[in-house]
């Protein structure tokens, strides 16, 4: 069920409780975990921490605690599938779940007990309404009464899950009755629910309100919030209307706090945080690069400029010969450029940049800055603490970078952040020449309804792209290039399927499905329905582990079926 | 400088000679080998018994410690708790520090004009004015006004007196002083000079020493 006070029915239960926090490997998460761990530091309240790779982890980290713990907050899964049938839980255990990850299961809506919601309810959500979905058990007592139903399938009938409580013999019964309830009994509202993904409010805003109500919001917490929402963009999962929106809210509580504590006789110390609102330009990590290699490495502009043709190259050229900016000064640090050219670069760069095309090249967002040397754009947090998470070193385990990853969002860590940095760049990088590569030696083929690239083993930085964010990263900006450089009118309407070697040795593979490059598109993502029926039709082993139904792994077989395009094509039908 | 009384001792007394450590401590032996150090953080650990003021957010009734009582605690109303407490809350953010007197940029300044003009040490804002800054501005660095310059003044007041600590201990031990007596040291500041003065006058002592 959805909570209505989030203080009240969240907050002030877990007050004096012991608490498990489970947390999904997202930018997004382990901002709302920050905050959330704020909190319980200024309140002393005991928690255990257990990042979760995905839905097996997530199964093994709940039997591991159900018997010491009776509250777990889970943050960006768990939303979206059936918690209580996947986890068979006890009557005594309770979830609070805040996921970005839509659509809500129903059952996850209408469990009043056990199951709480901490999402906003008016999203829109799409939820059916309770009645039709489920019938009351009510009426069960007046059918039996009417000799026509007695026969009668146990389709769509259901029982009230607070009124199992009330009569607890029954709710065995139940259990089976619903297991034995496959999914082609569910009604039409239900399949056609079920057959997309979305991204929605994120998870640290969330946290982030609560501690508003608490009166406890610090400009940290306020920086995670912004960093949540700026890793929803980067990563491509929210539309760029919610994301304006979701901007406006943020400036309102930036305000709140810049008056708070600015006027002109009081000033503050260099040491304390202030965010900015920027409109800033769109070049990743530029104030931690060199501005050429910036631009060459964004997706937006490498793909405007298509720099990975040699008319690319010298477009970018004059580009650069437009604003007057000399080579040498754009290709040193950003840091050590001249003053005169870092001054006004912004205007100078937007306004070169309308006559080439690229007419959104400033973007709305924050910046940090705290001491003398330490300025930060809110999206340089983000692939920084992305490269964290996903770095491919051999004696980390994945706790071990989740932890890593968590540690560069506070301020004291300023060199793990660098570092972060450091490994962002080389990302992006890689990003690009994979980029650059696979379109120029044509390895994205048409498959009839989708568009499909596979990554070979000796590919440089393969690696690399054994996690799924950096993947989803690369899939999207290969679907941008691949769109810009194509002439054939049909392809630019195909979704991108994209294959990596995961695992070599087990000759495992991960794959992502993205959805049609389009102006307007609303983020739905088709994919996870698609691949599960593939995988059934194959008969291959595949493992639907990530939260995020997208993406998928699955062994070297999965990829030959004919049958595979079958089912794709028609879960893509619009 | 340090004003002191000349004595010089006879050889045959030297195995008595002690050298009174300035106000605040008993005297001591130099020439015995005991650990005579205070590490600073214990000295910021007796700093933090200081009291401060505080507006706390939160409403509690009296609490009975130990060390003492502290009073209801209601919300927006300044209370004076210890330093160690003050800074356990404003890290819960359960309250807001009101920075003390002393730490203001005009008498600030004079002091430290004052320390510059005078040869002896002139009295001090606070025996733990140091400490008291160090914490108060680490950790509510946004409830104090003008926090640099705080910061940047209590340095100069700090380096001042540590310099003309330095040349009287100087000259105490070049003239061979036995007796000297400082006013208005702090505890930090004693300890900075404490194991490099006490080593060097047992040094001192076994060389006069050995001589004869």
């Amino acid at each position: 069920m959805f909570i209505a006070d989030i203080r009240k029915d969240f907050y002030e239960v877990v007050a004096n409780q012991r608490v498990v926090l489970l947390v999904a490997p997202d930018i997004d998460a382990l901002c709302a975990c920050k905050i959330l761990q704020a909190l319980f530091h200024c309140d002393q309240i005991q928690y255990t921490l257990v990042p979760v790779t995905g839905w097996q982890d997530l199964g093994t980290a709940f039997l591991e605690h159900k018997e010491q713990f009776r509250y777990f907050v889970l943050i960006n899964c768990g939303a979206n599938v059936d918690l209580l049938e996947m986890l068979q839980p006890d009557d005594d255990s309770i979830f609070f779940i805040c996921d970005t990850h839509r659509p809500v299961d129903v059952v996850n809506v209408y469990n009043d007990t056990q199951i709480k919601l901490l999402i906003k309810q008016d999203d829109d959500l799409g939820v059916p309404s309770y009645d039709d979905i489920f019938r009351d058990e009510d009426e069960e007592g007046e059918d039996s009464g009417n000799e026509s139903d007695e026969g009668s399938e146990p389709s769509g009938k259901r029982r009230r899950f607070d009124e199992v409580r009330i009569k607890p013999s029954r709710s065995k019964r139940e259990w089976e009755a619903r297991s034995n309830i496959g999914t082609l009994m569910l009604p039409e509202i239900l399949n056609e629910l079920l057959n997309f993904h979305l991204f929605s409010c994120q998870a640290a805003m969330m946290f982030f309100e609560l501690a508003w109500v608490l009166t406890k919001d610090t400009k940290d917490m306020l920086w995670w919030a912004i960093i949540g929402l700026t890793d929803q963009w980067v990563h491509d999962k929210i539309t760029n209307m919610k994301y304006v929106t979701d901007i406006a809210t943020m400036q309102r509580h930036v305000s709140r706090h810049n008056h708070r504590n600015e006027d002109e006789e009081n000033s503050l110390s260099i040491d304390c945080m202030r965010i900015s609102f920027e409109y800033d330009l769109r070049l990743t990590l530029y104030q931690h690069w060199s501005l050429y290699e910036s631009i060459c490495n964004s997706c937006y502009t490498s793909c405007s400029f298509k720099l990975w043709t040699l008319n690319g190259q010298k477009k970018l050229q004059e580009f650069l010969a437009d604003m007057g900016l000399p080579l040498k000064q754009v290709r040193q640090k950003f840091n050590s450029m001249d003053m005169s050219i870092k001054e006004n670069l912004r205007d100078v760069i937007e306004e070169s940049s309308n006559k080439y095309g690229m007419k959104d090249i400033r973007i709305q967002t924050f910046g940090v800055h705290f001491g003398f040397k330490n300025r930060f754009l809110a999206s340089d947090m983000v692939h920084a603490t992305a490269a964290l998470l996903e770095s491919a070193e051999k004696d980390d385990s994945e706790t071990d970078t989740f932890i890593k990853a968590l540690d560069a969002l506070s301020r004291s860590n300023i060199d793990r952040l660098h570092s972060g940095i450091e490994l962002a760049k080389k990302k992006l990088i890689a990003i690009q020449q994979t980029v650059a590569s696979c379109i120029c030696t044509n390895l994205i083929l048409s498959q009839g309804p989708f568009l499909y690239c596979y990554l070979m083993e000796g590919t440089p930085d393969v690696k690399l792209f054994s996690k799924p964010m950096a993947l989803t990263l690369l899939c999207k900006y290969l679907l941008k290039a691949f769109v810009l450089s194509t002439r054939n009118k049909r392809c630019k309407l195909l979704p991108l399927v994209i294959a990596a070697p995961k695992d070599v040795e087990k000759g495992t593979v991960i794959v992502v499905g993205i959805p049609p490059e389009s102006e307007t598109s609303d983020k739905k993502n088709f994919f996870g329905r698609a691949f599960e029926k593939a995988a059934e039709s194959t008969s291959s082993r595949t493992l639907h582990d990530h939260f995020d139904t997208s993406t998928n792994n699955a062994e070297n077989r999965f990829l030959d079926g004919k049958l595979f395009l079958k089912y794709t094509e028609r879960e893509h039908c619009e | 400088m340090v004003s002191f009384v000349t004595a010089r001792p006879a050889p045959q007394a030297a195995g008595t000679v002690c050298s009174a450590v300035p106000v605040g401590r008993k005297f001591l032996n130099t020439h015995t080998k005991k650990q005579t150090d205070m590490d600073p953080s214990e000295v910021e650990f007796l700093a933090e018994k200081e009291m401060v003021k505080i507006i706390p957010n939160f409403s509690l009734d009296k609490v009975f410690l130990i060390g003492g009582d502290l009073g209801p605690f209601n919300p927006g109303l300044p209370i004076d708790v210890p330093v160690w407490l003050a800074l356990n809350l404003k890290q819960r953010q359960k309250c807001r520090i009101i920075p003390p007197e002393w730490m203001d940029v005009e008498k600030l300044e004079e002091m430290r004009d004052l320390e510059r003009k005078e040869d002896m040490f002139t009295p001090v804002p606070s025996p733990y004015y140091m400490e008291l800054t160090k914490l108060l501005l680490n950790h509510a660095s946004d409830n104090i006004p003008k926090a640099d310059e705080i910061r940047t003044l209590v340095k100069d007041i700090w380096d001042t007196r540590i310099a003309k600590l330095r040349l009287s201990a100087d000259s105490f031990i070049s003239q061979q002083e036995a007796y000297a007596k400082l006013d208005n040291l702090t505890l930090m500041e004693i300890n900075t000079i404490r194991a490099f003065l006490l080593d060097t006058l047992n040094c001192m002592y076994k060389l006069r020493s050995n001589v004869q």
